[in-house]
Formats: C-alpha cells, structure tokens, sequence
C-alpha cells in the first residue's frame, strides 16, 4: 500500500513536472529571438570526417569568443550564437534530409554549408527551395554558383582565377615551359580545376599533351603517370583528394617522372600532404585559396588580424598549422554576423540581402560576393613546398620565396 | 609506351588485389557469407601497421605477422561471437550482419585514427631493368602477398584444419558427422581471412596511403576480383587478381583510366554470364 502510495504522488509530481516543462517550452519562442541559430550539416564520420572537423572547430572558437564578448548586435540588442550542427556522415543526400531538418524542426536562421563543392551543391538546393540564406566556405567551383540560386554565397573564389594566376606565374619564372600533363579526378571540385587549367595553358600557348580524369575509386595510378612519363612534359599537374595526391607524387617518383614543375591541387594546402610525403613533398606547387602567412590587420571580425586568428587556433588545436578549409569557414561566421547586424533582423531575406552588400576585410583577406554569390575580392596565393615549409609564391604583396624548379 | 611497363605494372598491382580477394573469398566459399567487414579490415590492418611503424621504426615487413595475428583474434571473436549465430540463415541476414558490425568498425577506426591518410615512407627507390621501371616497395609488396597466398595453399592442402576447412565447404553436415567441430571451423576460418586481409593491409601500408574511406573500395575490388577468378580457392583469387590488374594497367593506357574500372566490371558482367563459375572457381560456388 504504502509504494503504491509513493508512486501515486511520484505520478502527480512528474505530472506537475511535466506540465512546468511544457509551459516553458511554450514560452521559449520568445526567448529563441534573442539567440541566433545557425545551422550547420556536417561530416563529422565518414570519408570527410577530417574536413568536417575543421568546419566544427573553427566555428566553435569563433562561437565561443562572439559569445564571450556578449554576441552580436542586432537592431539594438546584443543576441548570442548558436551553432546546431548533425553528422551527415559523408552522405550527400543526408546532407540534405538534414538541411530540411535544421530548417524545419531547429528553425535556423541562417545554413552553413559542409565540405566540397559536391555536398554544397545538395545543400544550396534545399536552402533555395526554403530561401534560408546559405553560407558555402569550402566550395569553389561555378558550377555550383551558375544556378541562379539567389540565397548561397561563397566565401572561396573562382576556381579559374587560381589558373590562370597560375600559368602566368609559371611562364614567367620559366618562359621555355612549353608542355603540360593534365590528370584530374573524377569529382566536381578536381575536374573543375582539371579543365580550368587545360584551358589556361592552352590559352598562353602551353601544349596540353596528357588529359585525362581518374575515377573516384581508383586506387592505384600506373597506367596514366606511365604514359605520362613518356611523353615528358615541362609541367604536371594532378588535382585530386590529399590521399590521392600523395599516391600520385609518390608513383611518379617511382617510375621516374623528371618534370620540372609538379602542381597538385590542394596538396600542399594541407599539412597532411606534406606530413605524408616528406622530401617528396618538396617543391610540390598548389592554389591555394589562403594560407595564414598572409598578414592582414586591423580587420573587422571575431579576430582583428591574421596572426591573432593564428594564435587563437594553435591554442584550440593544440599547436597545430590552420588550413585554407580553417580560414575560410572562421570568416564566413565573420560575414553572417556582418550581415545580420547590418540588416538588423534575422529574418532571411533581410540576411539575404544584406549578404549580397557584404563587402568587408576579413583576416582572412577581402570578401565582397559577385553577382553569382561567390567571393570576388580575392587574389589567391600560389604556394609552393620548400624544405618542408609551405612558401608563397604569388602574390607579390605576400610573397616571401622564390619558385624552385624541381631537379 | 613500352607493353613491358604496362605488363608489369598490371602484375603486381594484380598480386596486390589478389591479396585483398583472398580472405573474402575464402569466406564467401566456405561460409556462404558475403563479409562486409572485409575492406576495413585491411584498412585497420593498415593503420595497425602504420601505427606501429611510426612508433617504433621497425620494419612493417617484421609487423605484419603481428599485425595478422592480432587481426586472426579479432576475426575469431567476430565470427564465434555474432556471425555463428546466424552463419545457417539465408545470405542476407549474415550480409545484414557484418554490413552492421563493418559500420561500427569503420566509424571506430574514424573517430580514433581519423580519416587522415597515413603512409609508411619507406621510399627504398626503384629498380630499371629491361626498359621497366618498377618501385623497390611494390616488389617487396608483390614478394609478400605471394608468400601469404602460398602458404595458406599450403595450409588448406596439407594441414589438418586445412582439410576439415575444405570439408566443411564441401559438405556441411557430412563434415559435422564425421566429427568435425563445425563452428570452431567456421570460426577459424573466418579469423584465417581476417589474417589475410591484416597482412593485406600492411602490404598496402607499404605502398598506398591509408584511410579509413578505402574499405569501401577495397571490398569492391574483392567482390570483383572474387567474380572474375571463382570463389572458394586460393587459385580462383590469385586469378581474378592478376586478370583484374592487368586488365586495368591495359585499359588505362588504351580507354583512359576513367574508363578502366568500367572495363573491369564489364568483363565480371561477361562472366557472370557465360561463366558464373568464375575463370577456375569449383562447380557448385558460383
């Protein structure tokens, strides 16, 4: 009798409870205007799994210290951040099923979009059907942004802006460069860079003797870098994924590949390539879309200057070098809350519209988005690897080496 | 560009995918159970042997036995524990099954070695003879994965537990009437492939990086590969190896190679057709 008794009251306390949660719960809508919510798909697992990670610290260093200094002003009042991101998995049309989800169920005002030019593209689909502005920092290729979708934008430049810089460059330095081998991926971002330097080179006179894409599976490279040695071209160039690129730089040496420029797109931009390949990795040249050597100061955004964003993410990492992939997606937080004090109201087409008139300095360099939502205002560093350091070539403004000509 | 170059690439690269084969197919053959846990198993074994050579500097070829071991307990445990239960039901269940468990092993070896791409840099040059240019560590690569292919030949030809494997996939229950412990055979063989598909992976160390999100491939070209030459034999994968390599070193040079996996699969799908057996598969396997 006397456990049923307790139970009974148990019941009617939980009842009570539950009734206190449900009022409150009730009121909350109220209280969610005074926090920003910015949704964020992301490969947390999977064959992204690094990439993602990078996108989910960056925004939580930038979250964290926003947040610290009292959040961001918006039509007078100070609102705080918050960051709701889900583990896509590395599966696009999750990506996706999940952006509907931040939409509807967490009703974020503003997406960030994941890693690749690929996941974007399923993302900005959705955000466009809701019109929900959506914010890509790792996607670069215009077939993403030739849509005519009205509510992305890019914080990465065009992929042919790094191309032809690039041959530019490299005809400068070395004016009897006269032949290019052109081995790509398979995959919206490598195939996009694959074509993009075919036709720049083409375009100052270089010969194209080699161009063929690799499919995404391929695991092994002997038959095109075979055929590529013996045709011995002045440059190759080789776009893929990190484990890729170090596959192919090996391969080449191993079958003796002597050109004298190697480019791999992005390898060098990540310090796993390097770390993979060691002397390998020397004299190895890449695009790349930032690189923190770059000083920029007295900038508006969570960090004042690039070194003070350097600083503050060897602190949150532990000591290690950031990334392109690290810088853009820190800054693209910068332009979100930009263009939400500037429109005032977290409603998306005010946010929308206000995106479209951002034209700030970052410490991550110029940000001002194009008629097709990419970022236009940007010159992007060539880099290349010198004695295990990463060195910048171009351009002139910040760079601090020389081109090497492999031996 | 010299056929020879082109032959030779295509043969070790085809001793390699022999390797990766030989444990699924066995699997396959004798279990009836289509592993989905294969390719990240040699992704582990793989990672084990990084780790371990980064660490240490020890020489992945002393590693890997280590690393088979480790990957045979492993495999027991799996196979004794969970896939045992299921092994007599239909094909998709088990398929269910280690589609499941290689889910939870793939994210685990994502969230404690991240997808980052490792590799051993042994970087030992390369030999040129006869107009081939041919990497020292691949050599080794190729040396290795016949020496496993051999002996587990040897092992399935002459060893007791060869012989009652070999029973076991002949005849289930005859094999159970003359006394043969089914499951611990089930078990066992299962661990042999996951030993197999260890070395593997510190075979591949040794020459391609390593990441988590190759397992897929992997397991690809062993379901290929296992089409190709035949299931249930060491013969039929060292076969289908071979021929997938080379046909993949010709058709890249010729077709390009965005279109030589494509012509990998269209010869499975021509076989699959007009000889389900697979090039030296046993009748009754196809």
């Amino acid at each position: 009798m006397t456990t049923q008794g307790t139970s009974h009251i148990k019941a009617k306390t939980l009842a009570a409870a539950l009734g206190a949660v449900a009022a409150a719960s009730l009121a909350a809508p109220a209280m969610a205007q005074d926090v920003l919510k910015i949704g964020a798909p992301l490969a947390l697992t999977g064959g992204l799994a690094d990439e993602g990670h990078k996108q989910e610290l960056v925004w939580k260093m930038w979250s964290d210290k926003v947040n610290a200094a009292g959040g961001i002003d918006v039509g007078g009042t100070k609102m705080l951040v918050e960051i709701v991101e889900y583990d896509y998995q590395t599966d696009g049309k999750r990506a996706g099923q999940l952006a509907e989800k931040l939409i509807n169920d967490d009703e974020v005002d503003v997406l960030m979009a994941p890693f690749g030019s690929g996941h974007t593209k399923i993302v900005a689909a959705v955000a466009e059907r809701y019109q929900i502005p959506l914010v890509a920092c790792v996607s670069s290729s215009t077939e993403v942004f030739n849509q005519g979708f009205k509510y992305l934008f890019g914080t990465l430049a065009p992929n042919s802006g790094m191309t032809e810089a690039m041959v530019a460059e490299f005809k400068e330095t070395m004016p009897e460069l006269g032949t290019i081998a052109v081995y790509g991926r398979d995959d919206v971002f490598p195939k996009s860079m694959a074509t993009a330097i075919s036709a720049a080179a083409s375009g100052a006179g270089i010969e194209v003797v080699y161009e063929e894409l690799y499919p995404v599976g391929a695991i092994d490279h002997s038959a095109a870098l075979s055929t590529i040695k013996s045709m011995s071209p002045d440059w190759v160039y080789m776009t893929g994924y990190t484990q890729d690129l170090i596959l192919g730089r090996k391969q080449m040496e191993d079958l003796g590949i002597e050109a004298p420029i190697i480019t791999m797109v992005t390898g060098p931009a990540y310090k796993e390539f390097t770390e993979g390949l060691g002397e390998l990795a020397n004299g190895v040249s890449s695009s790349t879309w930032w690189h923190h050597a770059t000083g920029y100061t007295d900038v508006s955004g969570a960090w004042d200057s690039t070194d003070a964003f350097y600083q503050a993410f060897l602190e949150a990492s532990g000591g290690e070098d950031p990334d392109y992939v690290h810088g853009s997606c820190a800054a693209a937080l910068d332009v979100v809350a930009d263009a939400v004090t500037r429109a005032g109201s977290v409603e998306p087409t005010a946010v929308r519209d206000a995106l479209a008139a951002t034209d700030l300095e970052t410490f991550y360099g110029p940000i001002k988005f194009g008629e097709n939502g990419m970022n236009e205002g940007r010159e992007m560093p060539i880099i290349q690897v010198q004695g295990g350091e990463i060195k910048i070539l171009y351009p002139e403004s910040i760079a601090d080496a020389e081109m090497m000509v492999i031996e | 560009m010299g056929f020879a170059q082109i032959l030779a690439n295509g043969v070790v690269l085809g001793t390699l995918y022999a390797c990766i084969a030989i444990g699924f197919s066995l699997v396959w053959g004798v279990l009836n159970v289509i592993n989905m846990l294969h390719g990240s198993f040699i992704v582990l074994g793989g990672y084990l042997t990084y780790f371990a050579w980064a660490s240490t500097g020890i020489s992945p070829v002393i590693i890997l036995p280590v690393v088979a071991v480790a990957l045979f307990v492993l495999g027991y445990a799996l196979q004794y524990l969970f896939i045992n239960k299921v092994v007599t039901a239909p094909v998709l269940t088990t398929l269910t099954l280690t589609f499941g468990l290689d889910m939870i092993l793939y994210n685990l070896m994502t969230v404690f070695f991240t997808a980052t791409p490792r590799r051993v840099s042994l970087d030992y040059g390369r030999i040129d003879a006869l107009g081939v240019s041919m990497p020292v560590d691949r050599l080794i690569g190729m040396g290795l994965a016949l020496v496993l292919t051999g002996l587990l030949f040897l092992v399935l030809k002459t060893s007791r537990i060869g012989r009652a494997i070999v029973a076991v996939r002949m005849d289930r229950e005859a094999a159970a009437l003359m006394g043969i412990r089914v499951n611990h055979i089930y078990a066992t063989t299962f661990a042999i492939a996951a030993l197999m598909a260890g070395a593997a992976g510190a075979v591949f160390a040794m020459v391609f990086p390593v990441t988590t999100n190759l397992s897929g491939v992997f397991l690809g070209k062993a379901f290929v590969i296992c089409v190709i030459g035949g299931l249930g034999g060491v013969s039929g994968a060292l076969v289908g190896g071979l021929a997938l390599g080379i046909i993949e070193s010709f058709a890249g040079v010729i077709v390009g190679p965005q279109n030589a996996i494509t012509i990998g699969f269209l010869i499975m799908l021509f076989l699959l057709i007009v000889r389900p057996t697979g090039l030296v598969g046993v009748k009754g396997y196809e």
